[in-house]
């Protein structure tokens, strides 16, 4: 039952992916875009025998990667349901990237949490804590990225190109989007543990069982 | 007197026969007090100060039921230095910035970088102590985690920056102190202080590995 979800996802991103391939909006950055992502899918299916995540995690892969691929497909700054927002709260700019940054922590939360889970000797709490400090972590990181592509491939766009659409503060503020979608995805966790006074949405302990590579000694200095 | 590390550091003597930590704390209180008489722009000054003394407070009380290693408590005494005398002038206006910007010809003072590569390079050391003796990581998550948390430390305190820049001196933009009018500013600060941590980390992997393991104590 696992195996036929994890397959019809990966089918459903590789169909959307090349059914968005199909001229984007500016072919170079979306090709930039891609890099990454298709690295990702790569990385989870080979390690998919090694470190299984659970069904609800990939469907929560599978949902950020369609956003995000809908977004590169019109280079963030064009895509429709950003514009319709646009006009319809009278915003500066297409917010349709933040959208996708605050997305990203909250779908990326529950995995790293599952990851979290096969590190021995933390507590729940330092556990959701992490979680939170490596979404805003990761967010930096392609803020960095981003950064290094613009530079390079059209330094003279500066703040133009890509994700920016000119505003000194997008780096912070998409940062700061991962940051309020992890913290969301934090009040979810602790809202629903209240509610049922159990454990549930959390990953069970049992699904987890696997040996870990860590008493080898070798940490002390 | 030994120092010790974050192997080392399970036993430590009581305050009263800590002489390195009484040196660096009577070292820090003197400079902050002598930097703090008359910085180039006292609300600049009082700003870039709320989060070191939250530091300071932290460490403080946190003293008696987690004392971190010497060495840990020297790096961190280490940074609290940079971060003062850049406190003091506004970062953009060290004296020692401006010296680099000459011999170089740089086209910006770059103090503020090497106090984010410092960040890195200097509180890396004790997140790692605090993730080994606190969080009980081992292994490979006790090197991953501390850049990891540098990084989105960085990330954090770029936001706060920003925040701040658009509350106090929203006019200004791009020409706050921070930025410095770089567009990619809030990028480089974060991608030297990664740096920074990783060499670090790298650095302490390099030495575990090196130093004969029996020549410390038994962890416990």
């Amino acid at each position: 039952m696992k195996h036929l979800v994890t397959v019809g996802l990966l089918l459903w991103y590789v169909g959307f992916f090349l059914f968005m391939g199909i001229e984007p909006f500016d072919p170079q950055s979306w090709a930039f875009a891609n890099i990454l992502p298709l690295l990702f899918v790569g990385v989870l299916t080979i390690s998919y025998r090694y470190l299984p995540f659970s069904c609800a995690s990939y469907v929560l892969f599978a949902m950020f990667l369609t956003l995000h691929t809908v977004g590169s497909h019109y280079t963030y700054a064009q895509v429709p349901f950003g514009l319709w927002l646009e006009e319809l709260f009278d915003l500066p700019r297409n917010h349709f990237d933040r959208i996708v940054h605050f997305c990203f922590g909250l779908f990326f939360a529950h995995p790293l949490l599952e990851l979290f889970k096969r590190v021995p000797g933390m507590s729940a709490w330092i556990r959701a804590g992490l979680v939170v400090v490596t979404l805003v972590g990761l967010g930096g990181l392609w803020e960095i990225l981003e950064s290094w592509v613009t530079r390079i491939v059209h330094p003279e766009l500066g703040l133009a190109y890509l994700g920016a659409q000119g505003d000194i503060w997008d780096a912070q503020k998409d940062m700061a989007a991962t940051l309020y979608g992890a913290l969301s995805w934090l009040v979810i966790m602790i809202i629903s543990r209240k509610l049922t006074g159990s454990r549930v949405g959390w990953p069970r302990e049992s699904s987890l069982e696997l040996p870990h590579a860590s008493d080898h000694g070798s940490y002390r200095h | 007197m030994r120092l010790t590390t974050a192997a080392t550091a399970t036993n430590q003597k009581p305050f009263k026969g800590q002489t390195l930590l009484h040196g660096l704390i009577a070292w820090y209180v003197v400079l902050w007090v002598f930097l703090a008489i008359d910085p180039v722009d006292r609300h600049d000054w009082l700003l870039e100060n709320i989060l070191a003394m939250g530091l300071v407070i932290i460490l403080v009380t946190t003293y008696r039921r987690f004392p971190l290693s010497d060495l840990s408590y020297l790096f961190l005494t280490v940074f609290m230095t940079l971060h003062a005398i850049g406190a003091h002038y506004t970062y953009s206006k060290v004296p020692l910035g401006f010296w680099m910007q000459e011999w170089w010809g740089l086209e910006r003072n770059h103090f503020d970088r090497i106090a984010h590569f410092s960040f890195g390079l200097l509180l890396a050391y004790p997140l790692r102590e605090l993730f080994l003796r606190r969080v009980h990581v081992r292994g490979f998550w006790a090197y991953y985690l501390p850049i990891s948390g540098i990084l989105a430390l960085s990330g954090f305190f770029e936001i706060l920056e920003s925040w701040v820049a658009l509350l106090v001196r929203p006019e200004l933009g791009e020409a706050y102190l921070g930025t410095q009018g770089d567009e990619w500013d809030a990028q480089k600060d974060m991608t030297v202080a990664v740096f920074g941590a990783f060499f670090t980390i790298m650095l302490t992997y390099a030495l575990s590995k090196l130093v004969s393991q029996k020549s410390l104590p038994a962890p416990p």
